[in-house]
């Protein structure tokens, strides 16, 4: 069994180690990715096939960016994933991986189409009852022809409905027209992460006719990384035709802000509280570059005020992947997702900030994770819930990830 | 890619349009100097290359660290330059005036020193600067985190080196066994690196966890046991990433103990700082940065330069009214070493070089007069134009800087910084005077 | 008998060491009769004026013949090779991967050729299974396409460093039989029809060591002829013969790949581990010191190897070596011809009656030619023991293992410890095999050089070729206070000139990337090129 894709440039490895000295996962189980690609060289084919090491590597894809030959060892690690006998990969990505096939939503918590139209109806009349600023407010299902087809993490919809919210009302403000679907909804995709290409494959063929079948031109991505670089990578990777274009709810915050849709300002901040922001790898370094970085940097110093910002040192394509992606929340492997996740606290310590932002739910999970681990007192946000705050129209029920400095800003 | 206000950015179906004045090609010291003198001088300036290399560099920068052949140290690199243009006037360095290849040196450190990286200025002479193996080089500027073990070496005072466990290539014994001689004042002695008790560990890690404040109070006290009765100490190069002048300086308060670092083998901390610096305030002060991209054709035609290129997103087309080409040589892959020859990988212009592979290398790897691959390379005219098959220059448009230039072995001159900065300052300047007499 | 082994003597004083017998010569022969008489139960001692395998040993293919190679040009040599490939297969599998062998024959090759030979195969009892081209292909798809005939045979690859380390460390089990190496024979002190005593000079240090044995055997392989020339002997007859192989950076093959026609230039492609070794060049010469790759040589070695595996033109190669085989003079003018038998010449005709020389053969025969010179020897000594290598097992002897390729790998990966870092990285050797390689390997001393510490593992035989790990395993030794002094850094330097004599030639493509930063970091940075000479 061959573990050395054809074609790859694995012999252009100088062994030089800036791969290992980059990657957060270096030292886990005492592997690293120098040593993962020679032994990939030395034909270990079997131990690379049964490393735990494969599940703590996020495939973030920094040892590439850093390596001077460009070369991407996330690759060799998404085929040991797949040559794993399937019992023995870590259940929780297995079965979220089973869950997502296992109805048309393509939930990796299995929520079902009609159970997912009742919870967003269900929301949606609480919030016309209880928040008279949105008696009106919309949160379109199926609706054909539709120019944003917005899709969802089940997190949402499972364990937090209400914080669903926020993003209706800013699609309401903006005046967008956009529509839920019943079919194809869920963000997440751990198919990716179990190393099965063909499930990865149906996943992403079930989203794309569901967006084509109700006709609309935009597929949006919510606030999540890896939704977005499984569906874009995927569509390439598996010759799929997409005739709709897929986009960031990043692209689309900067956008609308510039165009005074979204008339966000940071005069909130009256106590010049400071956030940092994190950097998905799924969206900027593997997917949409600098370009999305620097949109995320100018709707994060609009929201907050442009000195309140503080970068994380890396940044954008440099920046660190926390460890929350790759399927390592759902792996099991706990010690080892901290122990990874430890330079991600310390940058985020470096900053200083009482608030990291992210438009990424493992990212988020993540952060918190290891923030309350390694003792720090940052709090974690997404872009949604700042921009309501910002905007005034922050519900009672969509503050819970806001620390009492923040809550004691709302009226 | 990261856009600046000034560039014009246009859409075009699949294509993405960039047009500027400048173009640099290239990722390396050469480069990034040309960019630098390129935004000093106010020229609309594009660069594109793939990063990786310039993650070696040592942190030293050298303008001239030996004499061609001999294995005598250069200390006095201005006085040796004039020798340089008697012996060798095609020599990169023989083309550029002293006080251009000094002001060009005071310019790139003080860049460094506002993007967060304080540098020495450039000197009359040069520092002898420690080597992580014991021995000691002739370089013309440091960084300030290293400066004072150029001081230390050359007061010969009482002086503790301190490595890490669990850091390989690094070993206070080694370079404390090696400089005994000359520097009698010399201990050494091992600490563990804060929270970080088993396994290997790579400088860049530490570095990092050094910008958290936590982190340095755990090592300071280390660090004050391991000094014992020395005032000054040294380690291996970990004091900070982005802030290492800030970290250097907390952790002397904290000691009271004058600290310095030494560089470090591959993969080593002061390279990367450079790196991650020039990513970050190059596009801040204007330039549209590509780091992670390889031009894939360079075409010229009457109204300019064309460059090809793609990201993940599909193809982009820079337009350019002069270009510089910076693409460095065999490890940046700006020279392909193919068995029939050397070639130029972007535009196939001719390489000067030996007559046929035999005579590539000497037959003695530590051999001091160097080996023949390494003086091959582009031929250029006086403005620093590369010399196209007919021995004019190629394109009025098209420059060329650095270590792609023939007629230098940066590695045995101890002269790649120099080689880089001098001859990118002559190639913008020249860039931008071709520009004003075209606009 | 037991060793008189003095103190480390000064560099003005000799020290004289006895013993039962002393043989020159530290191949894969000398260390082969060391074990066997070792077995036997006399004492030897073996030098090397350089350190194991550093003649044609450590320069060839690493292949043991299936013996098919010879059936045409020499068959008594094929049918030895078969049986001594049995053998040693089942003796010293640790030093053997039983990889298979192909012949295959690209069009414009002699039919002919191929025709006879699964006959001559048969004739030599060695077996040969016809493949069809597709069948060929299916095991080995990296054969060309021109591909009209192919035979397989049972081919293996051997690592004769591990041959000759655990060969050394068994003698040294058994009775306390040493190795020394850097150990030069200077002369001979001959009364009347007996050596007396053999005065070597150490190289390292320049002192004298004064060695008398009972017996003297020369197995000094293309040496042979000056040895024996030292003690008056003129009974050696040898031609030389320069040979020029490289190393790719991947394995291209799993079988090792024959040509199928007569012995030419880079007709054979060995699997050695993890890498590939293509070779190999027939030139006449008369030097035996100094000898390196030409150009024009692997250029011959790539083009030839091309047209049986096509990656061979585009393939990235990490390193090119040249030794010198020694030859019995035959007749005939082509090098191939002379036989590659070998002979035991008992200089009794000269007038000694101490004194033999093994010499020609191969690495596949050379526990035969051992058994053949420790018979005389010990038949001399009055000494009836049987020779028992060819039913002894090689036992895995101490800090032997290093060699193998993708072993300490293995072993580092499933022994788990964290503390235990990797010093080279291409090959994956960590810290605890250079410690027991210079507490415990044939040949360990103080100070040991890192060049002789690499040729007791993998270390440096990867891609960076030593340009890292010459840096870290040098730091890790100052740190073990095997180095305390400029030492060190002599050795390092020296590491470095040694290594590049292999890759000189290969330099180009992704290679002259890799020099390059290493000449950056050992000259431009670490200032290596600078060092004093003469320490």
């Amino acid at each position: 069994m061959e573990l050395l894709p054809e074609g790859a440039s694995f012999e252009a490895c100088l062994t030089c180690g800036l791969c290992s000295s980059g990657c957060p996962a270096a030292g886990i189980e005492n592997m690293d990715p120098r040593k993962f690609i020679r032994m990939a060289m030395l034909g270990m084919d079997a131990e690379l096939s049964t490393t735990p090491w494969v599940w703590c590597c996020t495939q973030c894809r920094r040892c590439q960016h850093v390596c001077p030959m460009n070369i991407d060892i996330s690759q060799l690690v998404f085929l040991a994933r797949g040559n794993w006998p399937q019992d023995q990969k870590p259940s929780g990505i297995v079965r979220s991986c089973q869950m997502i096939r296992s109805t048309d939503s393509t939930s990796a918590m299995g929520l079902p189409p009609s159970d997912f139209v009742f919870v967003v109806e269900d929301v949606l009349q609480e919030v016309r009852e209880n928040q008279p600023a949105f008696a009106h407010l919309q949160a379109p299902m199926d609706k054909k022809g539709a120019h944003f087809f917005v899709n969802q993490n089940s997190r949402e919809p499972m364990s937090e409905p209400d914080e669903m919210v926020p993003l209706w009302k800013i699609l309401d403000l903006v005046g967008a027209d956009w529509t839920y679907s019943s079919k194809g909804w869920a963000a997440e995709n751990f198919c990716m992460f179990a190393g099965d290409e063909a499930a990865w494959y149906e996943v992403v063929k079930k989203r794309v006719d569901a967006v084509s079948d109700l006709g609309c031109q935009v597929w949006l991505n919510t606030e999540c990384g890896h939704s977005y670089y499984t569906m874009w990578h995927g569509i390439n990777r598996f010759g799929l035709s997409a005739d709709f274009t897929l986009e960031s709810l990043i692209t689309w915050y900067a956008r609308w802000i510039r165009e005074g849709k979204l008339p966000v300002n940071s005069k909130w901040n009256t106590k010049n509280i400071k956030f940092t922001v994190q950097d998905p790898c799924m969206i900027v370094r593997k997917a949409f570059g600098e370009a999305i970085a620097e949109d995320m940097r100018f709707v994060v110093k609009t929201l907050v005020g442009e000195d309140n910002f503080i970068d994380m040192q890396p940044n954008r394509s440099a920046n660190y992947c926390c460890g929350g992606g790759g399927g390592f929340l759902q792996a099991g492997m706990t010690d080892h997702r901290r122990t990874y996740g430890k330079r991600k606290f310390d940058q985020i310590m470096a900053t200083g900030a009482a608030y990291v932002l992210t438009p990424c739910h493992n990212c988020h999970s993540q952060m918190e994770d290891i923030g309350h681990f390694y003792g720090g007192s940052y709090g974690v946000v997404h872009f949604w819930t700042l921009i309501c705050l910002s905007l005034g129209i922050l519900g009672e029920n969509e503050r819970t990830y806001l620390g009492p400095d923040l809550l004691a800003l709302i009226d | 890619m990261t856009t600046s206000a000034a560039t014009k950015n246009i859409r075009d179906g699949n294509a993405r349009h960039l047009a500027v004045d400048l173009a640099v090609i290239g990722s390396g010291l050469a480069g990034f100097a040309a960019s630098i003198f390129a935004v000093g001088r106010r020229i609309v300036t594009a660069q594109v290359g793939n990063t990786g290399a310039v993650a070696y560099t040592t942190g030293y920068l050298d303008l001239l660290g030996r004499e061609d052949g001999s294995r005598t140290d250069v200390t006095d690199p201005w006085q040796a330059l004039e020798k340089l243009a008697a012996d060798q006037p095609d020599h990169p360095l023989a083309n550029v005036p002293r006080e251009d290849i000094r002001e060009a040196f005071t310019q790139f450190t003080a860049f460094l020193g506002e993007g967060g990286l304080a540098y020495s200025r450039p000197g009359e002479r040069n520092l002898t600067a420690l080597t992580p193996a014991g021995t000691v080089k002739q370089t013309l500027c440091v960084p300030a985190t290293m400066a004072a073990g150029c001081h230390a070496y050359a007061e010969k005072s009482p002086c503790v080196i301190v490595d890490f466990k669990g850091l390989k290539g690094f070993s206070g014994r080694q370079v404390a066994a090696n400089l005994q001689a000359r520097w009698p004042g010399l201990a050494t002695a091992r600490i563990d690196f804060p929270d970080i008790m088993t396994g290997e560990i790579y400088p860049e890690v530490m570095a990092r966890a050094l910008e958290v404040p936590a982190t340095r109070e755990k090592l300071a006290v280390r660090l004050k046991a391991a000094a014992g009765e020395a005032k000054i100490i040294g380690l291996p190069a970990v004091l900070g990433m982005h802030r290492p002048d800030l970290v250097k300086a907390e952790l002397e308060r904290l000691t009271g103990l004058v600290i310095f670092e030494i560089p470090t083998m591959p993969p080593s901390v002061p390279g990367i700082r450079l790196r991650e610096m020039f990513e970050q305030v190059l596009p801040q002060k204007g330039v549209t940065l590509i780091p992670q991209q390889k031009i894939t054709r360079l075409n010229f035609d009457a109204d300019g330069a064309t460059l090809s290129l793609a990201d993940s997103f599909g193809p982009i087309e820079l337009r350019a009214r002069a270009v510089i080409l910076a693409t460095g040589r065999f490890l940046s892959g700006g020279l392909e070493a193919e068995r029939t020859g050397i070639r130029e990988t972007l535009l196939n212009l001719p390489v000067v070089q030996p007559d046929n592979r035999n005579h590539w290398y000497r037959d003695r790897y530590t051999d001091p007069r160097g080996h023949a691959i390494h003086r091959a390379g582009l031929a250029v005219d006086r403005a620093f134009r590369p010399l196209g098959s007919d021995g004019q220059p190629y394109d009025e448009r098209l420059f060329a800087a650095g270590v792609i230039l023939a007629h230098q072995d940066w590695i045995r001159g101890r002269s790649g910084a120099g080689i880089a900065i001098a001859s990118a300052y002559k190639a913008v300047a020249e860039a931008e005077k071709f520009l004003s007499s075209r606009s | 008998m037991t060793p008189d082994i003095a103190p480390k003597a000064s560099r003005n004083g000799t020290r004289t060491i006895a013993t039962d017998v002393l043989i020159i010569g530290g191949g894969v022969t000398g260390a082969g009769v060391m074990r066997d008489l070792a077995l036997r139960g006399l004492h030897t001692l073996l030098i090397d004026k350089r350190d194991l395998c550093a003649g044609a040993s450590g320069g060839n293919h690493g292949l043991l013949h299936s013996g098919a190679r010879y059936v045409a040009s020499d068959p008594h040599s094929a049918r030895e090779c078969r049986q001594e490939n049995e053998l040693l297969k089942r003796l010293a599998p640790q030093c053997i991967e039983d990889t298979g062998g192909l012949f295959v024959a690209v069009d414009g090759d002699d039919p002919g050729f191929a025709e006879e030979f699964p006959v001559l195969c048969t004739k030599a009892a060695i077996t040969c299974k016809e493949l069809t081209p597709a069948e060929a292909r299916g095991l080995e798809p990296k054969l060309s396409d021109r591909l009209v005939k192919a035979f397989r045979v049972p081919d293996a690859t051997v690592d004769p460093f591990r041959l000759a380390l655990e060969n050394v460390a068994h003698a040294r089990t058994l009775n306390g039989s040493v190795y020394l190496p850097h150990t030069e024979v200077l002369r001979f002190e001959i009364d009347r029809s007996e050596i007396r005593a053999a005065v070597c000079r150490d190289t390292r240090t320049g002192g004298l060591v004064k060695i008398v044995a009972g017996q003297y055997v020369n197995a000094g392989g293309a040496w042979a002829m000056n040895i024996a020339g030292l003690a008056g002997c003129r009974d050696v007859n040898l031609l030389y013969s320069k040979g020029t192989l490289l190393v790719s950076h991947d394995r291209l093959t799993r079988h090792v790949i024959n040509r199928l026609r007569l012995p030419g230039d880079g007709d054979i492609l060995v699997p050695g581990g993890t890498v590939s070794v293509l070779g190999t060049t027939s030139v006449r010469t008369d030097r035996l010191e100094q000898v390196a790759p030409t150009i024009e040589e692997i250029d011959i070695n790539v083009r030839e190897g091309s047209a049986m595996i096509p990656a061979l033109a585009h393939a990235r190669y990490i390193r090119a070596f040249s030794r010198v085989r020694p030859l019995l003079q035959s007749s005939s003018g082509d090098d191939r011809e002379a036989t590659r038998g070998f002979a035991l010449i008992d200089h009794t005709s000269q007038g000694l009656t101490n004194f033999c020389t093994i010499t020609g053969g191969k690495l596949t025969t050379f526990r035969l030619m051992a058994e053949k010179a420790a018979d005389l020897v010990a038949a001399r000594l009055g000494n009836s023991e049987p020779c028992r290598t060819a039913a002894e097992p090689l036992p895995d002897g101490e800090a032997c293992r290093w060699t193998e390729p993708g072993g300490s790998p293995k072993y580092w990966y499933h022994a788990g410890k964290a503390d235990d870092m990797i010093l080279c990285e291409c090959e994956m050797v960590p810290q605890s095999a250079i410690d027991e390689i210079v507490q415990n390997a044939p040949g360990a001393e103080e100070e040991m050089t890192l060049e002789a510490i690499a040729l007791r593992s993998r270390a440096g035989k990867g891609p960076c070729q030593g340009s890292f790990c010459g840096i870290r395993i040098c730091s890790y030794l100052y740190d073990r206070g095997h180095y305390r002094d400029a030492t060190g850094l002599h050795h390092l330097r020296d590491f470095f000139n040694e290594r590049f004599k292999g890759q000189k030639t290969v330099i180009w493509g992704r290679q002259a990337a890799q020099m390059e930063l290493a000449e950056a970091l050992h000259c431009g940075l670490l200032g290596l090129d600078a060092l004093e000479e003469n320490e």
